[in-house]
């Protein structure tokens, strides 16, 4: 073992290094709390712009305000059932989709492989789409933000990588025993595929828990406001106008009450955070680092 | 004469079993059909209703009633000044972001890359991992709050500091940098696991040697990490390239406001308006059609370029 001699070199790149990460951390956390602290301070100190890094004047009230909201509740479990159904249906497609798609061998299945990759550069446009789901009925209906985003081909292709790289062997063999596709689907690629699936569900609910833009152009009953529509709202200040005679009796600061939302609308991100973490990230090692 | 009958005999012979195949393994073809239907409907059926572009279109005659215009949309298009800064808008803003939001993700994965202690990498990551999977609406609620004007975190500390506090979402002159520093701190953290991985990729013993050879940290870092994932740069840059006209309709869309749309009005926030507001279904398209068409050549060509240089290609 060579004797590690520390130079002046190595404590610079050191310094350096644990500074500018620091920096870049702290970046990251300032902005959100200071609206988490907000969240908890008392209406004076939020008015009077006091409010910094620390709640003042610390208090609970605006979180139960926000948090007992009927709209806020509705839009929190509208959400939550579009995703988790988006997620549902899509995964299942996707992930039977993939499999004949990975036998290159069969006839006709390059075509109908390029039919969707195609689809991965060029689409009809936003009004088209519009005017499609408008034809089919489909509009301020939650099958328009479920359906159309079914296949994500990106992902699908990850799955089907995926596929390819489950030994040959495996198959042949149950085929030899006299299993039919389905049946070795079923009995062994499933089974086998679990970690792919988990990454691409993680995916596909993380896209559809936070899409704002496609609930936003198709639902536009007030009974199928989403989340994130709904936030937009609450920030925007253009929430249920019952709102303002409340304000005045629970003594909430509308700011406070922004902030609150802002923070009761990411918990659940956070809840699924340490899993997000780990699947996301092996799903892009997965899916990009290919030579 | 003998040959050319065993030509044909081959011939059929494949025919017939490319049809044997398909009938033992009718099973996959069914379980293909649910996606293809959905692809037929809900991709390839807009792609059709682009024609739209080159119409007149009236809504209640539909595609079938609707007059043809040829090219007039196009042609408008391009003489629009309104387009012109819209497409000048998307262009800047999309240089801003590979000038500086390129560059950063590389810098934190080396840099991360020399941190030893576990504990304190881990939770970095931890930390600059997570506004990837906040919701622009919530990203754009802080930065909202945050550039307040009136209370805002920022402008207190510029008042602190005896300024006068900025209104930067209104102002022209701030705002361009505002999208790019959000869309930073929302995804610089994030796109850094890519180059994270690629360096992990590198073969210790590239480092032994040049240690020793005597190189300090920096020359390892120049000679050898580096090196190690210019590949991976190169790939990811060119098709950053590609995607040139790309840029996030979602995040304009929450943050810009009409005193910004000189600079902020992007070609996605512009077919929405123009399409979904103003109802101009056909000119909306056509200027949908006209970046959908540029996008894919420039994603071919950056793709082809891509696995000429590099060898890496997106598939």
């Amino acid at each position: 073992m060579s004797k590690i001699k520390r130079t002046s070199e190595d404590w610079a790149v050191d310094i350096f290094s644990y500074i500018f990460l620091t920096v870049f951390a702290l970046i990251t956390l300032l902005p959100p709390m200071n609206i988490v602290a907000k969240s908890l301070s008392a209406e004076w100190a939020i008015i009077s712009g006091k409010v910094g890094l620390l709640p003042i004047g610390f208090q609970l009230n605006t979180f139960k305000y926000v948090v007992t909201n009927t709209q806020f509740l509705h839009s929190l479990l509208l959400s939550l059932s579009i995703t988790i159904l988006g997620t549902g249906l899509s995964i299942i497609v996707s992930g039977a989709t993939a499999y004949p798609l990975s036998k290159r061998h069969l006839p006709g299945i390059k075509v109908i492989l390029f039919l969707y990759v195609f689809t991965m550069f060029f689409s009809g446009g936003l009004i088209p789409n519009y005017l499609l789901l408008k034809k089919l009925n489909m509009l301020n209906h939650l099958s328009a933000v479920i359906i159309p985003g079914m296949i994500n081909v990106f992902n699908m292709l990850i799955i089907k990588n995926y596929y390819e790289t489950l030994p040959d062997s495996l198959e042949e063999s149950a085929k030899l025993d006299g299993a039919s596709n389905i049946r070795i689907l079923f009995s062994i690629i499933i089974p086998l595929s679990l970690p792919v699936y988990a990454t691409i569900t993680l995916f596909t609910a993380v896209a559809h828990w936070n899409d704002y833009f496609t609930p936003m152009i198709y639902l536009n009953d007030s009974r199928l406001k989403v989340l994130t529509v709904y936030l937009r709202d609450v920030v925007m200040n253009v929430s249920d106008p019952s709102k303002m005679s409340e304000d005045e009796l629970l003594n909430v600061s509308p700011e406070g009450v922004k902030a609150a939302t802002i923070v009761a609308s990411t918990v659940p991100i956070l809840l699924v955070y340490p899993y997000l973490q780990k699947y996301f990230i092996k799903g892009i090692l997965i899916g990009s680092v290919k030579e | 004469m003998k040959r050319i009958s065993f030509k044909k005999d081959n011939k059929d012979v494949k025919e017939k079993s490319i049809w044997i195949t398909i009938k033992k393994n009718y099973d996959m073809y069914l379980i293909l059909i649910p996606g293809l239907v959905y692809l037929i409907i809900f991709k390839y059926l807009p792609m059709y209703g682009v024609t739209i572009a080159f119409q007149d279109f009236n809504i209640f005659k539909g595609i079938s009633g609707s007059k043809w215009v040829g090219l007039m949309h196009f042609r408008n298009l391009l003489y629009s000044k309104e387009f012109f800064r819209v497409f000048r808008n998307t262009l800047l803003l999309s240089i801003y972001d590979i000038i500086f939001l390129f560059p950063l993700p590389i810098f934190i994965a080396i840099v991360l890359n020399e941190i030893k202690n576990i504990f304190y990498k881990k939770t970095v990551q931890t930390i600059i991992y997570l506004p990837h999977f906040l919701s622009w609406v919530v990203v754009s609620g802080i930065f909202i709050n945050i550039l307040s004007p009136s209370g805002g975190f920022v402008n207190n500390i510029i008042s602190l500091f005896g300024g006068k506090p900025i209104s930067f979402l209104m102002d022209k002159h701030w705002f361009r940098s505002i999208l790019v520093i959000s869309s930073g701190w929302k995804g610089a953290g994030w796109s850094a696991i890519i180059y994270i991985a690629a360096i992990t990729g590198i073969s210790p013993e590239l480092y032994e040697a040049a240690k020793i050879d005597g190189a300090g940290r920096i020359k390892q870092i120049i000679y050898i990490t580096l090196p190690g994932i210019a590949s991976t740069i190169v790939m990811l840059f060119i098709l950053r390239l590609g995607h040139i006209l790309q840029v996030g309709t979602e995040q304009v869309l929450l943050m810009y406001n009409p005193t910004v749309y000189d600079v902020g009005d992007v070609i996605g926030t512009y077919v929405y308006r123009m399409g979904l507001g103003k109802m101009d279904y056909s000119f909306s398209t056509a200027v949908g059609l006209f970046n959908s068409v540029i996008g894919f050549v420039l994603v071919m060509i950056a793709n082809a370029l891509s696995r000429k240089l590099v060898k890496r290609s997106i598939w």
